[in-house]
């Protein structure tokens, strides 16, 4: 279980910004950019918990925060009880994440990288290897996995990386855009691997800009929008909310978009 | 520390797969500066030899006042005469190098001399010409004329023998005594470019591998991977830096056993001279020389890491790291300045002091005290700059840069 307790964070502003942007931006306060704002929500066991937004919503930041690599200017999150302020290294045990600005290895094999990112979990070699095989077999790997990593296609570098995000069987997974840049067959794999992982009992959390997936997968929805949480609740309880039938529709409508406003 | 090792492992075996790495690590150390050595050494003979030997041509203006010149000047057999017409033409002639050099002879010479004046006898050249033979071969002949009209003077007056006119000439010659071994005076020249040239290529063997292990992991994403593995921070940052380490150590000692190689079979002579070199140097001295790549390669190996570990790209690492090579050199090449020898002062400028130092070693006249403190503060400074590169790895305003 994931809980996001009041997360806010702030950057530094680099430069400067035309005026008209502070009318338009209302991140953009003075030295300051608040990429998020009070942010509070809760993931549950078991079920896929979406997180939308425009880019520029503060998804990305909110992921980096969830897995330590940012810390929150105020409040925190845990991860089944565990801080990610108090004790990072503990949450890294515990989660997978997979990202689409995590980058692979290009002159290691895929065997090679997996194993790599196995270790330092204190997996011993023997259980390693044996996960690295399921990950081999699950993904559909076996052709590849031990061809380097700068020569393979995207979608084999995207599988790739996902059996680096699960190599240690983590009980927490979040995904951000996984299916990005992919042809329709490896999309459809990612996501029955991601419904596996909801079958499992592991808390998703799962980052998209394709509605289709959303109505499919997720549980449960939250919008970001200019760094503010701008709803919370079910797919369904998005388009009743909006008067909308379709999830893009109402996505629209619940960000302010002006398009979806005015149809 | 199993992290340490496991993520050094990783960089090491992406390092050594990296085509440029490679060339950095240990192609440019032990073969391309050892065989431009070896050009540049083989140039340099070829062209003393053709300097020695080429064909001077020249013009010669009152030469009927002195035919002993005229006659000395034609019998050497690679010199060749021009005629260029009038005195005024030497500068344009010599300028348009359709001569080498002109000699012009005052009249009345013989008279000058007969009547015990000294006379002086114009030599045009090309003094921009650097290496130019020309003053020495053109002379030799001057000399060779000049000291005949001196034994022909000195036999007018009774003095004969040779032995006469030396003692005439040089009633006092110097004999001169150097007294510092062999060691002590090779040392002096080549113990200067021996820190030079590892500290060089020491900074040049780990600049590739810490760009690429820095900003290069963050341009292709794969540093954002790595921070999610449970692993401290300060470990991510020991793995790469011995990385950085080992690549630089690696191509200092290739480049010292390769030059060392080339020189001995290029120039045989040396080997008998190097050989007594190297075995007086004691295994301390050696190890101590050893020694000072420790911290040498430890201080660029943090500095690199940190700057690359700043840098959004690897372009802009390479940007910032262009810079930095004058902050290497510079110091390193102080060392090799006439006059500046190891006292407490230059034992406080780090990489000076490390030059200076291993120069002492290979002489034999190191301060064992001055030593301990250089080798003291470089350690010193190593650590500082990790334990900043540590911190400097730690703020999200530099591994999030955007």
């Amino acid at each position: 279980m994931i809980e996001i307790k009041n997360i806010s964070k702030s950057f530094k502003r680099r430069g400067k910004s035309p005026k008209r942007r502070f009318e338009t931006e209302p991140q953009l306060t003075g030295k300051k950019v608040n990429a998020l704002a009070d942010v509070s929500f809760c993931a549950e066991n078991g079920k896929i918990l979406g997180l939308l937004g425009p880019n520029g919503a503060g998804k990305t930041t909110l992921l980096r925060i969830l897995s330590t690599s940012l810390k929150a200017t105020t409040g925190t999150a845990s991860f089944d009880g565990i801080d990610i302020l108090q004790n990072p290294l503990e949450v890294r045990r515990r989660i997978g994440f997979l990202s689409d600005n995590t980058g692979l290895y290009g002159r290691l094999t895929g065997r090679e990288m997996i194993e790599y990112f196995g270790r330092p979990y204190g997996i011993d070699k023997k259980t390693l290897k044996n996960r690295i095989d399921e990950l081999i077999g699950l993904l559909a790997m076996g052709d590849f996995i031990d061809k380097r990593n700068d020569s393979l296609s995207s979608g084999m570098k995207q599988k790739v990386s996902i059996a680096r995000t699960l190599v240690h069987d983590p009980q927490i997974v979040m995904f951000d855009e996984p299916t990005t840049g992919l042809d329709v067959a490896a999309a459809e794999a990612i996501l029955q691997l991601i419904e596996s992982c909801k079958q499992k009992g592991k808390t998703v959390l799962f980052c998209t800009h394709h509605m289709h997936e959303v109505q499919r997968l997720c549980d449960n929805v939250v919008i970001l929008s200019r760094g503010r949480l701008c709803f919370t609740g079910t797919p369904q309880q998005m388009l009743s909310q909006t008067g909308q039938v379709h999830l893009d529709k109402a996505f629209l409508a619940l960000i302010g978009h002006k398009e979806a406003l005015n149809a | 520390m199993r992290n340490v090792l496991t993520i050094y492992l990783k960089e090491m075996r992406e390092v050594l797969r990296d085509r440029k790495s490679l060339i950095f690590m240990l192609l440019l150390p032990a073969v391309i500066v050892p065989l431009l050595l070896n050009l540049v050494i083989a140039f340099a003979t070829k062209l003393e030899e053709k300097t020695r030997t080429e064909t001077l041509t020249y013009a010669i203006f009152g030469g009927e006042f002195l035919p002993e010149l005229v006659e000395a000047l034609s019998a050497e057999k690679d010199f060749e005469k021009i005629d260029i017409g009038e005195v005024n033409a030497i500068e344009s002639a010599i300028m348009e190098k359709r001569i080498k050099f002109a000699i012009v002879i005052p009249e009345a010479v013989k008279q000058q001399i007969q009547e015990s004046n000294q006379v002086a006898v114009g030599l045009y050249f090309d003094n921009s010409s650097v290496g130019s033979k020309v003053t020495y071969r053109a002379g030799s002949v001057i000399r060779h004329v000049s000291e005949k009209w001196q034994t022909a003077q000195l036999a007018a007056v009774g003095i004969n023998t040779p032995q006469q006119r030396k003692q005439l000439l040089n009633p006092i010659t110097i004999e001169e005594h150097g007294i510092a071994p062999t060691r002590q005076v090779i040392g002096a020249h080549v113990g200067g470019m021996l820190p030079y040239l590892f500290i060089i290529l020491c900074f040049a063997g780990a600049l590739y591998p810490a760009i690429d292990i820095g900003a290069g992991e963050k341009e292709r994403g794969t540093l954002e991977t790595l921070l999610l593995a449970p692993v401290p921070r300060y470990q991510i940052v020991l793995g790469k830096f011995f990385v950085i380490f080992t690549t630089g150590v690696t191509a200092a000692l290739l480049n010292i056993t390769s030059m060392a190689v080339i020189l001995m079979t290029k120039i045989k002579e040396l080997t008998e001279v190097f050989g007594e070199v190297v075995k007086s140097v004691s295994i301390v001295d050696l190890v101590l020389v050893a020694a000072m790549l420790i911290p040498t390669a430890a201080i660029f190996a943090s500095l690199l890491l940190s700057v690359s570990i700043y840098a959004r790209s690897f372009k802009e690492a390479s940007a910032y790291c262009g810079p930095l090579n004058f902050l290497v050199i510079i110091p390193a090449f102080l060392a090799l300045l006439p006059g500046v020898e190891l006292n407490w002062m230059w034992a406080l400028v780090p990489i000076t002091n490390i030059s200076l130092a291993v120069k002492e070693l290979v002489k034999g006249t190191m301060n064992y005290y001055m030593l301990s403190a250089i080798l003291g503060s470089s350690f010193v400074i190593a650590a500082a700059m990790l334990v900043f590169c540590t911190k400097w790895f730690q703020r999200e305003a530099v591994l999030f840069r955007e």
